[in-house]
């Protein structure tokens, strides 16, 4: 599904990643974990097509991402589901509105978006918080709506950035549980997390990074 | 209602002092536009009004037969240079006599159209002619004399008006153009950096929307739209704020200028003057809000 073949990344005189090679199965769920600065966002990037590797080659769902158009990009994105540690919830749109808004980006009819966002709101836990705004929602909650956003447009890849970082562990918990929850579904996710708490509860598949160079798989 | 015009009239309900001032200027804009456009209309009407008046006359011999008269009417109907040939008998002279000096009918009481020579009167298509043909009816053997009207009033009067006229249709088309252009650059400023403002407070939502895949279109409808919709509102507030002014002013328009038509007579005729210039003005407030807005959208983008 994802395949990193040695893929050096490079910021000025940073060196984000250093020949790093790996990859992920369709349906796996793996932690990308390391300390700050390690380079873990930098593959998330790298796969979102954001970045573009300075060597080596990054392929996604068979897909060289050197290779692909600017105008191609969207749509390359658009099967690829994203939460961040921040949320990135658009705060002047409600719950279901910051949902919809990842239906209208993909193009879908409108008269399929309410039972879609039902669907996912249900699944991630809103049903109720479904007209409240963002200002009006906890961490845990946000979080919840950044998933629900990735996962309304039924996404192949589900990428998350530290998507725990900012909440409680309680909340980090059940936040975990609905990742698992589908991965079990058959969604492959790539999670970077430097919560060890995390690492330890979830039995999975564990990148590290160190100063941009994987030092297990 | 679509998403992007839903995102739009979000932007706008959001900042609405912004989308005021937006608004505002585009009204000035149009308002200004639209008057200019029938200050230019009724300008150029004056100019084809006393144009068109009979600015030759020829004063015929009283011996002179029908058919010698037809033929030079003939002869002046057919040439490019000259329009709406008439011809004048003696009866009729001194008709517009006692009509010209009905204030004193004892002027009129004392002639007998025997002492008005018929003439054939007419207009040439630029004054500039005037003199060449002036010259050339004189040559005409039934012809007696050939009077210039402007003449019979003062010398060379019309001449002086309709190149007054002129002038003054010169400076309204100039002038107006001008302060019009002068207001579109600064409607097409006050865009640019509304948009670019719109465009800086939404960098975080360009982000995420660039990160789930919204393509580019996707991301500048709303804004282009969000323009869009100030530049035709400015345009139809400005239109109909001029449309009122005007209709406000024509009735002492009409009563000063009599029987010159310097606005149309009839309402259809009206409205589709203004019919006319509204479509023009949206027109032009479509190029402009598109323009303005993508431009912004551009330049933003490379300061990223």
């Amino acid at each position: 599904m994802v395949k990193f073949k040695d893929v050096t990344k490079r910021f000025g005189s940073v060196m984000a990643l250093d020949k790093v090679s790996f990859e992920v199965k369709k349906s796996e769920f793996v932690f990308i974990t390391g300390p700050s600065g390690a380079g873990k966002t930098t593959i998330l990037k790298l796969i979102l097509g954001e970045y573009f590797p300075d060597t080596g080659q990054v392929e996604v769902d068979g897909t060289d991402v050197r290779v692909i158009k600017d105008e191609d990009l969207p749509h390359f994105r658009q099967k690829i589901g994203v939460v961040f540690q921040d949320f990135k919830v658009l705060p002047e749109r409600t719950v279901s509105e910051n949902v919809e808004v990842a239906l209208a980006v993909i193009g879908l009819s409108e008269s399929e978006w309410h039972e879609r966002i039902m669907h996912v709101l249900k699944l991630v836990g809103l049903s109720k918080q479904a007209d409240l705004f963002p200002s009006q929602l906890s961490g845990g909650e946000l979080q919840r709506v950044s998933l629900a956003r990735a996962l309304v447009v039924n996404p192949n890849i589900l990428l998350a950035d530290e998507p725990t970082g900012n909440l409680d562990w309680e909340t980090s918990e059940a936040i975990m549980e609905l990742f698992e929850k589908i991965n079990k579904e058959g969604k492959t996710v790539i999670m970077a997390t430097h919560n060890l708490e995390i690492l330890k509860k979830y039995k999975k598949r564990v990148i590290h990074l160190v100063s941009g160079k994987i030092i297990n798989k | 209602m679509s998403t992007h015009l839903k995102t739009a009239l979000g932007y706008i309900r959001r900042a609405p002092f912004q989308a005021m001032a937006a608004i505002f200027v585009l009204t000035l804009t149009f308002f200004v536009t639209t008057l200019v456009a029938i200050l230019t209309y009724s300008s150029s009407k004056l100019i084809s009004y006393f144009e068109t008046r009979p600015q030759v006359i020829a004063f015929l011999k009283d011996s002179v037969k029908e058919d010698e008269v037809a033929t030079l009417q003939h002869k002046l109907e057919a040439d490019v240079r000259v329009k709406e040939v008439k011809y004048v008998s003696k009866e009729e002279a001194l008709s517009i006599y006692k009509k010209a000096t009905s204030d004193n009918p004892l002027l009129g009481e004392l002639v007998s159209p025997s002492i008005f020579p018929a003439s054939l009167e007419f207009s040439v298509k630029d004054l500039t002619f005037a003199q060449e043909i002036i010259d050339e009816v004189k040559g005409e053997g039934i012809v007696d004399s050939v009077g210039f009207t402007a003449a019979l009033g003062g010398e060379s009067s019309l001449r002086d008006v309709v190149g007054r006229l002129k002038t003054i249709t010169t400076y309204v088309k100039v002038g107006g153009g001008v302060f019009v252009g002068i207001l579109a650059l600064t409607s097409f400023t006050v865009l640019l950096v509304i948009i670019s403002m719109r465009m800086t407070t939404r960098r975080e939502e360009i982000e995420i929307l660039n990160l789930i895949g919204a393509t580019r279109g996707f991301i500048r409808s709303p804004i282009v739209l969000e323009a869009l919709i100030y530049a035709v509102t400015g345009a139809v507030v400005g239109w109909i704020t001029a449309f009122i002014t005007v209709l406000y002013l024509a009735p002492s328009a009409v009563v000063y200028f009599g029987e010159i038509p310097v606005l149309p007579k009839d309402t259809l005729s009206l409205l589709g003057l203004f019919g006319i210039i509204l479509a023009g003005e949206l027109l032009f407030g479509l190029i402009l809000g598109t323009g303005g807005s993508l431009l912004a959208v551009s330049r933003v983008r490379r300061a990223r």
